[in-house]
């Protein structure tokens, strides 16, 4: 249970984002009118899968080091990619990478090298649009991923653990979600148990941005407390990464993030040299 | 004086042979009568950067030809740099490919140069430079007389700062640039060794135990390469990654 298993082509391991989709998710941000929850949840996949291709892309094509499922839920619980993958529980990141609904091309300033700063564009796929409806059931949602999961560490019992997303405001519908996190939490590969991150979305004025923190003390709300104590301890190999991005993280760090960016996790995965000056 | 050098290599186990990105120049075997000095390079492209592999050749190739040095490291660089985005900008990329050469390639480097004494013939100078985790030990008799720029095995991480293929991600790179100088003599050795074998070698040393001489009797029938090899990765003594390791001996 030490989380150093190798992640190939050989030996891929897995990504299972669980969003929530639910009516509440229209809610506005306080003090942002024209963006709701909702454009939260699909920003945040949307940079969380463009990020993780990347990482697995080379010259000749997209590696396969991840196997990649998304669940939404609301109104209805199930896979929740559209177009050519519509259905698949599970998707090979290149077939991801191959499969956005769109591309968006956007301008980012970046470094120039002397001291400055220049336009660059960039492009940027979009798989998700920002949608809600219904109710937010959460439990039903996590005993699914779990079923999704024991099919697939049946098939990869070697593998580096599955990771869940799970991007929510976490007003569960269907009870107390805490059960269901914990159950999900005990699926296990040969090289540890499923990592379950949850990305609280809150729209709750009091919330402010918080990532990694190891106490629930300064959360704003129960959904953050109960989402902050569902979720996984950081692995140590995680934290040091953090470290090396700035973070000054103790042992205690959870898989937790409140309104704020959870890339960090796909820059924390080891499939190979990444650069300090790689940015 | 005679010398004699080669390369040993190999890709990550599990990897098809082309997607090796390590690098090293020359390309073949070097043997004879000492003449005018010789130089060698290897480099480890990033497993994270795309095209990587040619940035790695590009970069040993240039060390070896003489236009790519310490002391002109920015400049030399600039050609070489262009000629990457030239090879990377042959044909239209994915999405994907797009951002990540738009991030470019990154590689270690690690020159070494040795020139004779003053007519002497037994001994003389070498000079070497490295950017990032690839190593030069150099031994005499049953001596570890010298390792640059690492020395032990802790220092090794999965994110060195290394040569990029943009100007731009290479800030600060002249305090990351390591130099290192010294004499040799009959009878000496050098092994150039990427990060994997690198690591594996000091671990050895901090164990008390003299991997040099693995590394001499390699590739003989006593001790063949890959199977050595094989066993170290399959029994995590070393990490699974592209290996090269380029030999230089001075009888």
């Amino acid at each position: 249970m030490v989380y150093t298993a190798e992640i190939s082509r050989n030996n891929p391991s897995c990504f299972l984002f669980l969003i929530d989709q639910s009516g509440s998710m229209g809610d506005n941000f306080p003090g942002e009118i024209a963006k709701k929850k909702a454009d939260g949840v699909a920003d945040a996949i949307n940079k969380l899968l463009q990020n993780l291709v990347i990482r697995c892309a080379k010259e000749e094509g997209v590696r396969d080091y991840f196997h990649v499922g998304v669940i939404g839920y609301g109104t209805s619980i199930g896979p929740g990619f559209g177009g050519s993958l519509a259905g698949k529980e599970l998707a090979a990141i290149s077939e991801i990478a191959n499969s956005p609904a769109r591309i968006e091309e956007r301008t980012k300033k970046v470094d120039d090298g002397a001291g400055g700063l220049v336009d660059q564009k960039v492009k940027f796929p979009i798989w998700f649009e920002p949608t809600f409806s219904g109710g937010t059931p959460m439990c039903q949602a996590l005993n699914n991923a779990k079923g999704v999961l024991q099919r697939w560490l049946a098939q990869h019992p070697n593998s580096f653990p599955p990771a869940v997303i799970h991007i929510t405001d976490g007003e569960s519908t269907d009870g107390d979600p805490s059960q269901a996190m914990s159950d999900l939490k005990t699926l296990s590969s040969n090289d540890g148990s499923v990592l379950l991150f949850n990305l609280h979305i809150s729209s709750n004025p009091s919330a402010q941005s918080t990532a990694f923190p190891d106490s629930s003390a300064n959360l704003p709300d129960q959904y953050s407390k109960l989402l902050f104590d569902g979720a996984s301890v950081l692995t140590p190999f995680m934290r040091s990464v953090a470290g090396e991005h700035n973070f000054s993280l103790s042992d205690g760090a959870r898989c937790f993030v409140l309104n704020a960016d959870l890339v960090l996790v796909i820059q924390a995965l080891d499939i190979g040299t990444r650069p300090s000056n790689l940015r | 004086m005679f010398f004699l050098s080669d390369v040993l290599w190999a890709q990550k186990a599990g990897n098809p042979e082309e997607e090796y990105e390590d690098a090293f120049w020359p390309r073949t075997r070097v043997s004879g009568e000492w003449r005018t000095g010789l130089s060698v390079a290897v480099a480890d492209g990033a497993t994270e950067s795309s095209f990587a592999g040619v940035w790695a050749r590009q970069l040993v190739h240039a060390y070896c030809r003489g236009i790519l040095n310490s002391t002109n490291l920015r400049d030399s660089l600039l050609k070489k740099q262009q000629a990457w985005a030239r090879f990377v900008e042959r044909k239209p990329l994915p999405w994907y490919a797009e951002e990540k050469v738009r991030k470019g390639a990154f590689s270690t480097i690690l020159g070494f140069s040795m020139r004779d004494g003053d007519g002497k013939k037994s001994s003389g100078s070498w000079k070497a430079f490295a950017v990032g985790d690839s190593c030069l030990v150099q031994i005499r008799g049953e001596t570890l007389l010298t390792s640059f720029p690492l020395s032990n095995a802790t220092e090794f991480t999965n994110n060195p700062f290394l040569l990029g293929s943009k100007s731009e991600a290479n800030v600060g790179i002249d305090s990351q640039t390591k130099t290192a100088a010294g004499d040799w003599q009959s009878g000496d050795k050098f092994y150039l060794m990427t990060d994997a074998l690198a690591a594996w070698f000091f671990r050895e040393v901090e164990n008390n135990r003299t991997p040099w001489r693995a590394l001499t009797d390699l590739d003989t029938d006593e001790l063949p390469f890959r199977p050595w090899l094989n066993d170290l990765r399959d029994t995590h003594q070393m990490r699974n990654d592209d290996v090269t390791l380029y030999r230089v001996d001075i009888d």
